[in-house]
């Protein structure tokens, strides 16, 4: 006759067998990692000589606060904006074409060193010699770069600006168009 | 004349055809295959468009206005547009994008990109992904918060206002999809929302919690509850820190594109840690099939997969949701094994040993067939094969059963008998397709409820007739055409009437009886006093209702029958299944789509435990034990002798014990202690046992019986198939390991089987598939390799792996390939003496699977349905002086049940109804007989009365405020985006895109 029953013993391991069965699975878990093991306690050397362990310790014992005190500094206006201008200008400088601007660098340098050797003039230039000088074949090379560099300044770049157009007005809705309009050409 | 004539009707037939057939994208000619909108046509045509509210199983919903394309100079919604032959399209014009942007803008307004914190930041945010494909830098009208708080008070989901773009996916779903008829959008207030009923909290809604709404939201508006704060890494954050998070990245933002890489790459991060895995349902025989997320044993939310063939979207609260007993602190992680009044924990070495020795002992003294099996339909095909192998191949008895006796083996033997294939004829597609379905003594939304939304939706949608004969008003009988209510255990007799009719009418198939079907005089013969007049009296059915149910079968364009255990559990359970069949044949509603024969099978593997050879006459694949030519088959693979003494079915079990020959049993994964009729009578024999083995997740009631329990693993941690009512075979993945020391069902049976000497050595259940594979023609060609992911094979399955979604096209599976028809005798119900004077109905609730041994671990589901509870009519509540939550006293001849009353007019007059899901005074089987179906032993569950007293009038309801039942839904036709576009505020993005063409 076997009755219903609910009660159910719990096969409970000593403190010494649990600790022996933890160890055991220890054990096991550092001889299958070993390699690993060795170089983290090498990288845990390093970090607690230099004490960028016990700052991480701190950092993380205190996650929430720290993060929230984080967070609470950056939640203004001249944060963000600081932000957002090293974002733009990181977009910026990655716009600028450095093998079209280095002979022009080189241009600039030779002029600040010709600068750094020209004495203090004594007398002015006269408007005629201003008008001689022209003929100068350098400085001739000069002055139509310039006129080059004020002339690519006044051209409409409008359409390349990702800050102030509306999306559908913006390059890349146009790249896009045009993509579009390439698949179905070459479709043809 | 002559010339151009010839030249025309060239013209017409033939380049006029073709030329016809194109269409111009973008200057480019296309061909038009089929009929589709604009959208599908450039999405099959790699043309991407922006489409952020279609979903390609909802279909064009029109609320979002980014889908803008321009059709023959007409700026148009590409989702709702059909393409015509010569339609001029083009998607790239600066007018398309600006109407597309504008539309793109308004769904920003909404919608605040914080995606990176954000939970739903999982590659799927289809707000996100938007925004990526445009290349959106920047919207010119800046997000406004919504006046509304988030709606938190529901257990499982919740929505937030603020997030939320009012696409209406949602709304779609629960409308027109699940059809619970909950959600819609209220379109005509300042700030539109999404509101449940007339505008209550979630939790306090006709929601059924199917998960619809949370599982197709594009965004994170409507989430699973188990995501927040857990799928992200920067998620969990808490609100006071989050808050101004977000503001900074908001202030920060020099476009979206940096924002949005940031997030792609913490998305892309979260693959690591979250593990999406394909699974099964196990709550019934639909078959759902979703990937589970998981971290670890956490559940994060259940994902339903457009290809899942059996469901696509849907679920309901129990897939969806009813997970949460996996990591239940009362599942079983040790082998117990009984010491006194104790059972003691012990490791496996020393069970398996006990249960070598003891099965051996027996053996020994009393013979093989002093032993029993019993498989569970819950568990995998592979594991009910190696059930029946160990009975069989290892102890040598057919004893060996499933729990499909106690439901379905009835409507087995009905289509055994009349069309050859114990399985539902088609599939769901069918049954959404059927001009008519006709439900027979089946609750199908409470128990097969993702089916059920396939019947209401077509119902809803596409004018399918629905009848529905009940003795219960449930769901489906609200939403019929016709209900009617026939006297208890009386459906054989309409039936019959109804097909007598048909053929009076001459409105039988003649060449589909003709071509196909054997013994049509016979059966004519037969059923002659089945009378309109003879059945109004049996049955209570008016002679009209009789007649429109002919008509309509008559009329109907394809009729399917879908029927369960209201059928199945009476004394005539098989001989009523088969009287459905004949009428199916009468009416050639066989061998073609959208008809046919589907018995609903209520677990998620009754139909494979039978189907993989639980049962004590055949052999996988519905081969009998007493063919000497299978048993020879199986005598070579196996390397042993079978017996061919037929054995016992479980309900011939219980008996033996109580008789002194069957000495022990090994039970897995069933409740049989609760789900077994008159349970009184069953602990009774199991007490008698001289050794009980239980194998379960739980110490479940039967459990405690047990001599020893093995610890199993339920579907999360294990593989395997399961074949669901459509005969279709699919395959689940592990998602967690086994808890503790529990083990996966194959495992265990192939150690014990092995202690007794087998030598087993499966390493994975695809080897058991491919020995069951090679032994069965019924699934000849079934392969792990033809069943990856969600693909998936319905049976019969060819050697070539051809399988077969609608049976008998070709022929019926009988010698000469035709069916027959069966004549049937109706069987009387059970008389009770007089003052028993209640008859108990009794079933499922949608949100409890069975006694609820699993479903009670879900606080969610809890909180909401709590206890089991009596419905009781208006009427017998005012002549007793019930009220909800009077306490009464059951008694039958056969036991004593306590149970809290609910008062509705679900049911009616001296009816009343007790759910199924209780395990302890509430246990619908301390009442029911051991009288059986008389063909199956199938318990005669529902020939059942009893006499009530009251206990105390006054007390609590047991359905609290907050379960569904007591909701208001709001149906209407999907959201109305018309009530949108009636806005005074809204103009058509096209319209606008075009104005500004003309002022630039």
């Amino acid at each position: 006759m076997a009755k219903a029953i609910k009660n159910v013993v719990k096969l409970e391991l000593t403190e010494e067998e649990k600790r022996a069965q933890d160890l055991r699975e220890i054990e096991t878990a550092l001889l299958d990692n070993k390699d690993a093991i060795l170089e983290t306690i090498d990288l845990l050397k390093q970090m607690n000589n230099r004490g960028v362990l016990t700052m991480a310790t701190s950092l993380f014992a205190e996650g929430d606060k720290v993060l929230h005190t984080i967070i609470k500094a950056l939640d203004n206006p001249e944060a963000t904006n600081l932000l957002k201008n090293m974002l733009l200008l990181v977009g910026v400088l990655g716009t600028i074409n450095v093998k079209q601007l280095e002979p022009f660098v080189v241009k600039l340098n030779a002029g600040v060193a010709r600068m750094s050797e020209n004495k203090e003039q004594e007398k002015p230039i006269s408007y005629l010699g201003f008008a001689k000088t022209l003929k100068d074949p350098e400085v001739n090379r000069a002055v139509g770069l310039l006129l080059d560099f004020l002339r690519g300044m006044g051209q409409d770049t409008e359409d390349l600006e990702r800050n102030t157009q509306p999306p559908e007005e913006q390059a890349v809705q146009k790249e896009r168009t045009r993509d579009y309009e390439g698949t179905m050409h070459k479709r043809d | 004349m002559f010339i151009f004539g010839v030249l025309s009707i060239f013209y017409r037939k033939g380049f006029g055809n073709l030329s016809n057939n194109k269409v111009k994208i973008n200057g480019v000619d296309m061909e038009l295959k089929a009929e589709q909108t604009v959208l599908q046509l450039l999405s099959d045509s790699s043309i991407e468009v922006p489409s952020v509210c279609y979903h390609p199983s909802l279909g064009p919903i029109e609320t979002c206005d980014t889908c803008i394309v321009n059709v023959n100079g007409e700026l148009v919604r590409s989702c709702s547009t059909i393409v015509k032959p010569g339609d001029v399209i083009d998607t790239s014009s600066k007018e398309v994008k600006k109407a597309q942007v504008i539309g793109m803008d308004r769904i920003l307004h909404k919608h605040e990109l914080y995606c990176t914190v954000c939970d739903y930041n999982n590659g799927g945010c289809e707000v996100h992904n938007t925004v990526k494909e445009m290349k959106i830098n920047h919207q010119s009208t800046p997000f406004e918060s919504k006046p509304y708080q988030e709606d938190n008070s529901h257990p499982y989901y919740r929505y937030d206002p603020d997030q939320c773009i009012l696409c209406g996916r949602c709304v779609e779903a629960c409308q027109d999809v699940q059809v619970t008829e909950t959600l819609s959008i209220d379109w005509e207030r300042d700030k539109p929302r999404v509101i449940w009923d007339n505008d209550v909290p979630i939790n306090e809604s006709s929601c059924v919690s199917c998960g619809h709404c949370s599982t197709v939201c594009p965004c994170n508006a409507m989430m699973e509850k188990g995501m927040v704060g857990e799928a992200g890494f920067m998620t969990a954050i808490e609100k006071p820190t989050l808050r101004p998070m977000i503001e900074i990245i908001k202030g920060v933002e020099t476009g979206y594109g940096s924002i949005l890489t940031v997030s792609d790459v913490e998305s892309a991060m979260r693959d690591a840690k979250i593990k999406k895995t394909k699974t099964v349902c196990t709550y019934c025989g639909v078959g759902c099939s979703f990937d589970i997320w998981t971290k670890g044993r956490k559940i994060l939310k259940v994902e339903p997969q457009v290809e899942a063939p059996a469901n696509g979207i849907s679920t309901c609260v129990k897939g969806k949701f009813g997970w949460d007993y996996v990591n239940s602190e009362e599942r079983l992680t040790k082998p117990l094994i009984r010491e006194g009044d104790h059972f003691r924990e012990a490791e496996w070495e020393e069970a398996i040993n006990l249960i070598a020795s003891k099965f051996t002992e027996i053996k020994e003294e009393h013979g093989a067939d002093a032993l029993s099996f019993i498989s569970s339909s819950k568990c995998t095909n592979e594991e009910s094969y190696l059930m029946q192998k160990l009975a069989r191949g290892v102890i040598g008895t057919n004893n060996i059963d499933n729990c499909s006796r106690y439901c379905q083996s009835p409507a087995t033997v009905g289509l055994f008998r009349t069309v050859g294939y114990g399985g539902d004829s088609g599939s769901i597609t069918d049954i959404a397709q059927a001009g008519c379905v006709i439900v027979i003594g089946s609750n199908t939304a409470e128990s097969h409820p993702v089916l059920a939304t396939r019947v209401k939706r077509a119902h809803k949608l596409h004018g399918q007739k629905l009848i529905v004969a009940d003795i219960r008003r449930h769901e489906m009988a609200d939403r019929s055409d016709l209900f009617v209510q026939p006297k208890v255990g009386s459906d054989l007799v309409w039936l019959s009437a109804v097909t007598k009719y048909i053929i009076d009418q001459g409105w039988a198939d003649e060449r589909f009886l003709e071509e196909k079907v054997n013994g049509l005089e016979e059966y004519i013969e037969s059923i002659q006093k089945y009378t309109l007049d003879y059945a109004e009296e049996v049955t209570g059915i008016s002679k009209e209702d009789l007649m429109t149910i002919a008509k309509t079968i008559h009329e109907s364009d394809g009729v399917c029958v879908l029927w369960a255990m209201g059928i199945t559990q009476h004394l005539g359970g098989s001989d009523s299944s088969t009287a459905i069949s004949n009428l199916l044949l009468i009416t050639g509603n066989y061998a073609r789509p959208g008809a046919g024969s589907y018995p609903l099978r209520g677990h998620n593997n009754v139909q494979g435990a039978s189907d993989f050879g639980s049962m004590p006459d055949r052999f996988p694949g519905y081969e009998f034990v007493s063919d000497p030519d299978v048993r020879a088959k199986y005598e070579k693979t196996w390397g042993v002798e079978l017996t061919d003494r037929p054995g016992l079915n479980n309900h011939d079990m219980i008996e033996a014990i109580h008789a002194g020959s069957l000495k022990a049993m090994y039970l897995k994964g069933e409740e049989m202690g609760l789900v077994d009729s008159n349970i009184n009578h069953v602990h009774a024999a199991f007490e008698k046992l001289d050794f009980f083995v239980v194998q379960d997740i739980f110490l479940s009631k039967t459990a405690e019986f047990a001599d020893v329990v093995l610890p199993a693993a339920p579907s999360l941690e294990k593989e395997g198939t399961f074949t669901n009512t459509e005969r279709r075979i699919q395959r689940l993945y592990q998602a967690m390991e086994p808890l503790g020391d529990s083990k996966p069902d194959w495992q265990i049976i192939m150690e014990v089987a092995n202690k007794l000497g087998a030598g087993w050595n499966y390493s994975h259940p695809s080897e058991i598939m491919a020995e069951a594979a090679s032994l069965s023609p019924l699934y000849a060609g079934v392969s792990y390799d033809l069943l990856e992911g969600y693909n998936t094979l319905q049976w019969p399955v060819a050697p070539d792996g051809t399988d077969t979604p609608l049976l008998f096209k070709d022929r019926f599976p009988f010698p000469d390939g035709k069916a027959r028809l069966f004549p049937v005798e109706w069987t009387k119900p059970l008389e009770f003496d007089e003052e028993y004077d209640l008859h108990i109905n009794n079933g499922r609730l949608l949100e409890h699977f069975h006694e609820g041994n699993m479903t009670y671990k879900s606080k969610g589901i809890a909180s909401k349905t709590p206890e089991v509870f009596l419905e009781v009519s208006p009427e017998l509540a005012e002549e007793r002086g019930l009220k909800d939550g009077t306490l009464v006293r059951l008694t039958s001849p056969y036991g004593v049940a306590k149970v809290k009353c609910l008062i509705t007019d679900r049911v009616k007059g001296k009816e009343v109804y007790l759910p199924l899901n209780d395990s302890g005074d509430g246990a619908i089987n301390l009442l029911t007989s051991s009288f059986a179906d008389k063909d199956t032993d199938t318990p005669a569950y529902k020939e059942i009365s009893a006499k009530m007293e009251v206990i105390s009038y006054d007390g609590d309801s047991p359905l609290p405020r907050i379960n569904h039942r007591n909701g208001n839904p709001n149906p209407q036709k999907g959201v109305e985006v018309e009530r949108k576009w009636a806005r005074k505020d809204y103009i058509f993005p096209g319209d606008l895109a075009k104005v500004g063409r003309k002022n630039g």
